[in-house]
């Protein structure tokens, strides 16, 4: 799986030390793309570091744009005036668009964004155009994303002195498969191999686990299991995890996610501020953008903000706003955030007693309501200090990086694991509609499970395997992931051949999908097992599942085998 | 799974047990699963390795805690994950070791499923034993049919408690495997 070494020039100049290990394995980076900033981080030998850009920045804004001919990133970009951001001609909160389907309620929130995302409600890709010489130049994510891991891959390469080839990227807990498949196509462009791809909230418990073992390796403590809540809540995912953390070990007992951010509250806000306009004058207006956006920043430091802008045209806002307007402009999305929490817990099965740590990362957890949320619900005082905000999650990545690429340290610091969990729920369409849980959320990481399902009518000789993952009761409700047909299945009265439908998910969490079909008495499957590897479909079209329903109807459906009494 | 359903309504009508022992459903604490356990060390003997949780788990006795579950998990987790193991010839069976002592520690690891795999233990090293030493087991037998019985009744009670969704629908889905 991993790249063979590389033989570096410039590793002459480090220390005999490595010589020694000349199969010196390459260390993978971390990388965490946010929706408005990103960063990299390595690990280099005894610890993680953040990577700074020429204007020594660690984290940089995540935006292309497409001004000049050859598209620039933010990496090392300086924009002359933020409200060239907003002029049309930078595309960014690309993490909001990525593998999403333009019948999305994210992509449509992301139609008051200045540049074009056009969406036809069809179930396709949207349109995404940046506007360069007043022409829209159409672009798509994946592309806006791959220019910039470009340039953070260059980045790094010059502050290294070493190719890079692997990265461990982190993704939010709501992510589908088909998503995470779109981030590596798009790492692939840029000339990247991912490792992994991490849950955010998964990498900060990784961070906790080797902070908590240096804890341990200092007071010579017992090392008993700790169970941490981790709250991230950025501009464009709040992601929630459950870990149960002990040795250096950290085992993720639960996930919830959801694609509400710094961007909803900034949109909410926009919208209180400028009620009676459309979508597309708020659009126009960078500057109402710009300045509500310092508005919210203030508010998590003041109670209240003096909000005094000209925005041309004859409109101009002149308006005190309170922390408590904020709050109930937002409401909704707290309750949202709140819900996530209740159900990770409940997921994990863990009483708010037995938390012996919240953590809250993420460019949100400076808001006020956000902090005091969360103490209110995990029934905490403090919350945990030990991590930067915004640094937390890339550092897990980074950790993670050097653990999956096999690095040890002499000191213990990387003797840490990570024992992942599925965020969704993996199964097939059968009874009808209805979604059949192969794999359920929250099942640890590498993973094997099948369930025996049968035919729904006499001499049926093939059966469609329609594998989706969500928390939908109903197929409709979910990510459509693939389709494959079994044929040859021998001919017999319905509900007798068994249809065993197998997934497995490796470490790597690749995903496949195994069915074969055994009739009663056999020892041996019938035809040979079909393996398939998912996500099969391409741009996350849900209508294919539609378009087969129309031209086979229920002639190829399955059933869940009732248990024998 | 079916005989045993089958066999626990049975002992449910004995008169004399169910008297004995109306006072112990409020307790299906880790005592009284620990006592249970104990019974069954003495017959697990013969145990083979791959199918016994504990012995997946490397654990020395049944009535380990839960506390040392989880250390065996995690300390087998370090051992043995995928992730850590670098060959990647080795990584087939290190996937398949992980599942298979992941499986272990779910069951151990819930207080409900713990229980009832406690008894399935039990049943089947008592049908061991039975097929080996027949004579021998005769005394036995009646203490260890009591064991049983109560165990399978325990966890009878155990499902009609309200417990948690999540709880039932675990114990659910370990009966269709």
């Amino acid at each position: 799986m991993a790249e063979p070494a590389y033989t570096v020039a410039s590793d002459s100049e480090t220390i005999g030390e490595e010589k020694s290990s000349s199969v010196f394995p390459e260390i993978a980076i971390g990388i965490d793309i946010g929706t408005s900033q990103c960063s990299v981080a390595f690990w280099n030998g005894s610890q993680v570091e953040l990577l700074k850009n020429t204007r020594n920045q660690k984290m940089m804004r995540s935006y292309v744009t497409f001004k000049d001919e050859i598209p620039s990133g933010g990496v090392s970009n300086q924009l002359s005036h933020e409200n060239e951001m907003l002029s049309g001609a930078a595309i960014f909160n690309m993490k909001r668009l990525i593998g999403r389907v333009d019948t999305d309620p994210v992509v449509h929130a992301s139609k008051s964004l200045p540049f074009l995302v056009q969406t036809l409600d069809i179930g396709v890709r949207p349109f995404v155009a940046a506007l360069v010489n007043n022409v829209w130049r159409s672009t798509t994510p994946e592309e806006v994303l791959a220019i910039y891991l470009v340039e953070l891959r260059a980045m790094a390469e010059i502050q290294l002195k070493r190719p890079i080839r692997n990265a461990v990227l982190s993704i939010p807990v709501s992510f589908s498969r088909f998503q995470l498949t779109r981030i590596e196509r798009a790492c692939a462009m840029a000339g990247l191999h991912v490792l992994r791809l991490m849950p955010e909230p998964t990498a900060v418990a990784l961070l906790y686990a080797q902070q908590q073992q240096l804890t341990v390796h200092e007071n010579m403590g017992s090392g008993s299991e700790k169970i941490a809540l981790i709250f991230n809540m950025g501009a464009g995912y709040c992601d929630v995890a459950v870990s149960a953390t002990a040795g250096g070990v950290s085992q993720i007992k639960a996930l919830a996610g959801s694609p509400v951010g710094g961007e909803d509250l900034l949109q909410n806000m926009m919208r209180h501020l400028l009620p009676n306009h459309g979508i597309n004058e708020i659009k126009s207006m960078g500057l109402l953008r710009v300045t509500t956006q310092d508005a919210i920043h203030r508010l998590s430091l003041q109670t209240s903000v003096q909000i005094d802008v000209d925005l041309g045209k004859g409109l101009k806002i002149c308006k005190v706003v309170s922390r408590e307007e904020f709050e109930e402009v937002n409401r909704q999305i707290f309750e949202k955030c709140e819900n996530l929490i209740v159900q990770c817990l409940h997921d994990a099965k863990v009483e708010i007693e037995d938390l012996t740590d919240v953590i809250l990362v993420g460019g949100c957890s400076y808001i006020p309501k956000v902090r005091n949320l969360v103490k209110s619900i995990c029934k905490k005082e403090e919350l945990y200090t030990g991590m930067n905000t915004l640094e937390a999650v890339v550092c897990g990545a980074a950790l993670e990086g050097a653990v999956a690429s096999g690095i040890s340290d002499p000191f213990g610091n990387l003797d840490l694991l990570t024992i992942q969990a599925t965020p969704l729920a993996i199964g097939i369409r059968a009874d009808g509609n209805n979604f059949i849980p192969i794999i359920p959320r929250n099942t640890a990481m590498p993973s094997r499970r099948d369930v025996v399902f049968t035919t729904v009518r006499d001499n049926q000789t093939e059966a469609l395997i329609i594998v989706y993952e969500g928390e939908g009761k109903k197929v409709e409700e979910n990510h459509l992931l693939g389709y494959f047909k079994i044929m040859g299945i021998p001919p017999a009265p319905k509900g007798v051949p068994e249809i065993n439908v197998g997934m497995d998910i490796d470490t790597s969490n690749v995903l496949r999908v195994l069915a074969g079909v055994i009739l009663p008495g056999a020892q041996h499957p019938v035809i040979p097992v079909m393996e398939v590897r998912m996500p099969t479909v391409d741009d996350g079209h849900g209508w294919c599942a539609a378009a087969l329903h129309r031209t086979y109807g229920s002639n190829l459906d399955l059933e869940t085998v009732q248990k024998k009494i | 799974m079916n005989f045993s359903l089958s066999s626990s309504l049975k002992g449910s009508a004995n008169p004399l047990l169910s008297q004995k022992k109306p006072t112990k459903p409020s307790q299906i604490n880790p005592k009284f699963i620990s006592v249970s356990c104990r019974a069954t060390t003495t017959l697990s003997t013969g145990e083979n390795e791959t199918t016994n949780f504990y012995k997946v788990l490397s654990l020395s006795s049944n009535n380990a805690s839960f506390d040392e579950v989880k250390r065996a998990y995690k300390s087998m987790a370090l051992q043995c994950h995928p992730d850590i193991c670098h060959n990647p010839s080795r990584k087939a069976e290190a996937t398949r070791m992980f599942v298979q002592f992941h499986a272990a520690y779910t069951t151990l690891s819930d207080p409900v499923l713990r229980e009832k795999y406690d008894c399935e233990l039990g049943l089947r090293n008592f049908g061991k034993m039975k097929k080996k030493r027949n004579l021998q087991c005769s005394m036995r037998k009646g203490w260890q049919d009591q064991i049983v019985e109560l165990k399978k009744r325990s966890s009878c009670r155990m499902k009609q408690r309200p417990g948690s969704w999540g709880s039932r629908m675990r114990a659910q889905n370990m009966q269709h495997d």
